[in-house]
């Protein structure tokens, strides 16, 4: 009964590796308490919205309080007296979608007259309109008792974009593209650890700038060409980029710097190379997922989106998507780029210490 | 001053002693052998002199410097030739050599020289533009001895530097060592007897990290003398012929024509005499010379080989 033996051996060798054991259970589990508390049971928030009220009359604000009284909606206060202030806002990234109440409203309303609304919005989550429609319709019927024709129009500068969906997929897919670095970096410390190179270096008089430079300035050029990669990809998958193509890709360059630093730590406390390509999938996936990178993050309970503002993935992910799909400027990313530089900062801080003190032991 | 003098250099991973206060003194352009079985010590005795194990206790000095307070400056000195091959095998034998060459700041011009230098010694000329990975157990550790060497240090660490080799590789790399000698202080680890018996100026026996022997090899083994053991290849040997020689000698092994005789008081006419008187013609006999195995049994109660 060989079998039994090789076994009960590979099952020893199993648990007494933790970390591989942790990874082993430990991405299942993520993904199914994630997905669980993200999308499951009661807890979708109510849609923040803007409103327009151009019309100021009797009517139009009866409705607009109606409106406030409904649980699914959160009337972002006050309410907007012209477009031009909540279009700005829209671009600067403060406002996701309004609802605008045009002139002669009131007017068009008791002279039982078609009268029309609009809904518009930016591409902060394209599945918005769809979820604030059927609300806004219904409030109509049952505050004025009639159905008005909702126009749903994409604000100005992003009515250019081809496919919403591509766009607001592909920030997100070249981030965790990015995150890929992570295993990569330090599988190759790693490899190099256990093969018994890497103590052969460290017996030269390199210092340990030198291995942590010398261990990820090689992914620099990767990082460039898969975000060119995933971006050219994106044009032909139908992406509109929008704002400055140069900031998006400044961003997205930190956040790979931030990678690297990140796979480079992974790489100074792994012990083996299973450990090191394998563990760091345990946050990644996760990270990815509470960052919107795959889908919007707005109806996500505070508590995950308070984890994932303190990472970096989330500040990449909106920052480029807000310049590529709202053609924002340098100015409105600025905290996201702090954020970013700040990380990439810590992270190669923290690894040339960690690495200094892996130098002896 | 010494090539490496040790004091009181001590070593414990979680309270397990793994070198326990060794002190040596290894004269500028010696050969010095540390001879024991796995987990004597050997190795981490050389990796704290290289810098990658702190001592415990104690230091060293490699050259006159500390390797505690200056390592890197022991760095700079010291060719270290690891027990694992540690070679990049995704590179060809000069990317390998250029590699080291280059981190010890030699210029380009030099590493070249150098490189080419070695390659010849360690027999790998032919072959230095193919990818290591194609190359035999004996070429990665001859490369990996190689790489030790780039940029010509005084000291030079060699750990097990031919484990693993079948014989024909072993020898050659020897003869690629012994003409070292002299022009570099090395440090060579080894659990095989004939190696530090071959190579060495002197050799320390090392067991459960102490040193248990200190000497040259020839003083070794005749501070230690071996009971006089007779070999003998012989026909017509009887099971009774092996009875009798069994009541005789104090030792006895016989498997066929094969005689293995040890007495402290062994005669070689009287054996013979007495074989011959009993039906057996011998064929061969040698006298077995004492080995460097012969001391450490006695000094330690075991094996080397387990």
């Amino acid at each position: 009964m060989r079998f039994v033996e090789i076994g009960q051996r590979n099952l020893k060798e199993l648990y007494r590796d933790p970390v591989a054991l942790g990874f082993l259970l430990g991405m299942p589990l993520a993904f199914i308490l994630i997905f669980s508390f993200a999308f499951g049971g009661q807890t979708t928030g109510a849609v923040s919205i803007g409103v327009v009220d151009e019309d100021q009359s009797q009517v139009s604000k009866g409705f607009v309080s109606y409106l406030q009284n409904i649980p699914a909606l959160r009337i972002i206060s006050p309410v907007y007296s012209s477009q031009a202030e909540a279009d700005e806002e829209l671009s600067g990234g403060g406002l996701s979608i309004y609802l605008l109440i045009p002139r002669g409203f009131g007017e068009a309303i008791e002279g039982q007259q078609i009268v029309n609304m609009e809904l518009v919005y930016n591409q902060a989550d394209p599945m918005l309109p769809q979820r604030v429609r059927p609300i806004v319709e219904a409030a109509s019927l049952g505050y004025l008792d009639i159905s008005i024709p909702l126009n749903i129009e994409l604000a100005q500068k992003e009515a250019q974009i081809k496919d919403e969906y591509v766009n607001y997929l592909i920030p997100g897919m070249v981030v965790f593209g990015l995150m890929i670095l992570i295993p990569s970096v330090s599988g190759i410390m790693v490899r190099d650890r256990t093969r018994g190179f890497l103590s052969r270096l460290m017996t030269t008089p390199a210092r340990p700038w030198d291995f942590i430079l010398g261990y990820t300035l090689p992914f620099v050029p990767v990082i460039i060409i898969s975000v060119a990669i995933y971006l050219g990809v994106g044009v032909l998958m139908g992406l509109t980029i929008v704002g400055n193509i140069g900031l998006a890709l400044l961003v997205l360059f930190i956040l790979g710097i931030c990678c690297m630093g990140i796979g480079m730590i992974v790489g100074t406390l792994s012990k083996t190379e299973d450990q090191a390509t394998g563990a760091p999938w345990i946050f990644i996936v996760p990270l990815v997922m509470i960052s919107g990178a795959w889908w919007p993050v707005e109806q996500m309970p505070s508590v995950l989106r308070v984890v994932a503002e303190a990472f970096p993935f989330l500040h990449a992910i909106d920052a480029s998507r807000y310049i590529i799909t709202s053609g924002v400027g340098f100015g409105a990313v600025l905290p996201d780029l702090y954020w970013l530089t700040g990380w990439a900062v810590a992270l190669f801080a923290i690894g040339v210490l960690l690495f200094r003190r892996s130098m002896t032991s | 001053m010494d090539g490496i003098e040790t004091f009181n250099l001590t070593r414990q991973f979680n309270g397990l002693v793994a070198v326990d206060g060794i002190d040596l003194k290894i004269g500028e352009g010696e050969l010095f052998s540390l001879l024991g079985p796995n987990g004597a010590g050997k190795t981490t005795t050389i990796k704290m002199l290289c810098c990658l194990f702190r001592p415990t206790e104690g230091t060293a000095r490699v050259m006159g410097y500390d390797i505690v307070k200056e390592p890197f400056k022991v760095k700079e000195i010291i060719g270290v030739s690891p027990q694992e091959t540690a070679i990049s095998e995704r590179l060809n034998s000069w990317e390998n050599l250029s590699l080291v060459g280059r981190i010890y700041g030699l210029s380009s011009g030099e590493t070249k020289k150098r490189s080419l230098e070695l390659l010849e010694i360690m027999g790998l000329a032919e072959r230095g533009r193919e990818r290591t990975s194609k190359f035999s157990g004996g070429m990665k550790r001859r490369l990996s001895i190689a790489m030790a060497m780039v940029h010509n240090p005084p000291i030079l660490f060699l750990d097990e530097p031919t484990l693993g080799l079948d014989p024909q590789a072993r020898r050659a790399t020897w003869e690629h060592i012994a003409s070292l000698k002299g022009k570099k202080t090395i440090l060579l680890t080894t659990h095989y007897m004939e190696e530090a018996d071959f190579l060495s100026d002197r050799v320390a026996i090392i067991d459960r990290g102490k040193i248990v022997a200190l000497d040259t090899p020839s003083e070794l083994k005749a501070s230690f003398p071996k009971t006089p053991t007779m070999l003998i290849l012989a026909e017509g040997v009887s099971d009774a012929l092996v009875q009798g020689l069994k009541e005789r000698y104090q030792h006895v092994d016989g498997y066929g024509g094969k005689l293995k005789i040890a007495d402290e008081k062994l005669d070689f006419g009287e054996l013979t005499h007495y074989l011959e008187s009993n039906g057996a013609t011998i064929r061969s006999a040698a006298l077995e010379e004492p080995t460097l195995e012969d001391v450490f049994i006695r000094l330690t109660g075991k094996e080397l080989r387990e």
